[in-house]
């Protein structure tokens, strides 16, 4: 029996804790790390890279990314083919990766053509939250972060 | 007793799946990009046991030149890509990782190499945007242009996958699709017999380039 009752704690801790702050407590907030744009070839076009990560006990909606450098639009990549979407989704507590080949932030209409070593200003915009501000670094045309796997 | 003590143990066992599925489902839950990673293949290369025989590809180059690719790479080693210039991500990405990774050859290794972009996207990719782009990468490289349906075929003969530009239905802009491979032809057996995937980097054709100059197995 207790052995019983144990495990049944266990189940509660288990679940308790991925959805612990609840509806109710905020607590946390939305952040964004590893932001980077590799040089693009040419003034035409750029892509932009983060990892959004949500820290609050609620749903986080991205609905617009705009930039002092040109248009920003948001993309996910489908077996070679992108798709824009206007829209995406961060569940509490997770987080949403625009990472090369996968979803990517693609600038259009540059006012110049970003070079390494240079900061591009980004902001975030969120349904029902503040935005964000991201300074993405430019880096070398052939960057790749070094991810944990 | 030993009838409980197996209960209990079925139970903690339970248990700790019922864990392990809040977790996981958890981890899901977010939309953490979808890439497909080859299980347990550290290398970037992919060797085919049954080489492909390069298209017979005739098409215009960045100069408006009739290009006949089996012609003009015979008995030189050969990169071949089917993308686009209106690609933020992937294009650019590949081509940058072969023009770096092209630098550490030795001179004479460097004229040997033939590195081919075929646009997938002929409409907006003619041949002075073609060589604009490509100028931006390494003014070697060769970009072609021409019908697509001729694009598409010679891709197919490679097991790349291409779709014609399309409109996006949501927001009307131009879609385009590229191949997510580079196909190394040999310069012995002019055969394509080496394919890297999307996510090589310019380590990897760093590493891989001296031996496929040569013709030989990364």
């Amino acid at each position: 029996m207790p052995a019983a009752v144990l495990t049944a704690a266990l189940v509660l801790t288990g679940c308790g804790s991925d959805s612990g702050s609840g509806s109710d407590s905020t607590g946390g907030d939305i952040s964004v790390s590893g932001a980077y744009m590799p040089q693009p070839v040419s003034d035409d076009m750029a892509a932009g890279y983060l990892t959004i990560v949500n820290d609050t006990g609620k749903k986080a909606e991205l609905v617009s990314v705009t930039s002092d450098i040109g248009e920003v639009t948001m993309h996910e990549t489908v077996g070679g083919a992108m798709e824009e979407l206007t829209r995406f989704s961060i569940p509490a507590h997770g987080r949403l990766a625009f990472k090369s080949g996968a979803n990517h932030l693609m600038f259009d209409k540059l006012k110049h053509k970003p070079e390494q070593g240079q900061t591009v200003s980004v902001e975030l915009h969120f349904a029902g939250a503040d935005p964000v501000v991201v300074k993405m670094p430019v880096k070398s045309a052939t960057y790749v972060p070094k991810t944990g796997h | 007793m030993r009838k409980k003590t197996f209960a209990a143990a079925a139970l903690l066992a339970a248990a700790t799946l019922t864990l392990t599925a809040c977790g996981s489902e958890n981890d899901s839950g977010s939309p953490v990009s979808v890439v497909s990673e080859e299980a347990g293949s550290d290398k970037a290369a992919t060797v085919l046991d049954q080489p492909f025989e390069k298209p017979d590809l005739v098409l215009t180059d960045t100069q408006g030149k009739k290009y006949d690719l089996r012609k003009e790479t015979a008995g030189k080693p050969t990169l071949l890509y089917f993308g686009y210039t209106h690609c933020p991500d992937i294009c650019p990405l590949t081509m940058n990782n072969i023009a770096v990774a092209k630098k550490s050859l030795p001179k004479s290794e460097q004229d040997e190499l033939r590195v081919i972009f075929v646009t997938t996207d002929p409409d907006r990719d003619t041949p002075s945007e073609l060589g604009k782009w490509l100028k931006g990468i390494d003014s070697r490289f060769v970009g072609l242009t021409g019908d697509f349906a001729t694009i598409q075929a010679s891709a197919r003969t490679l097991g790349i996958s291409i779709e014609p530009t399309h409109k996006d239905k949501k927001t009307g802009k131009a879609v385009s699709v590229h191949g997510t491979q580079v196909v190394a032809f040999s310069p012995k057996t002019d055969a394509g017999y080496v394919l890297y995937g999307e996510d090589a980097t310019v380590d990897d054709y760093t590493k891989d380039l001296p031996k496929l100059v040569k013709g030989e197995k990364p």
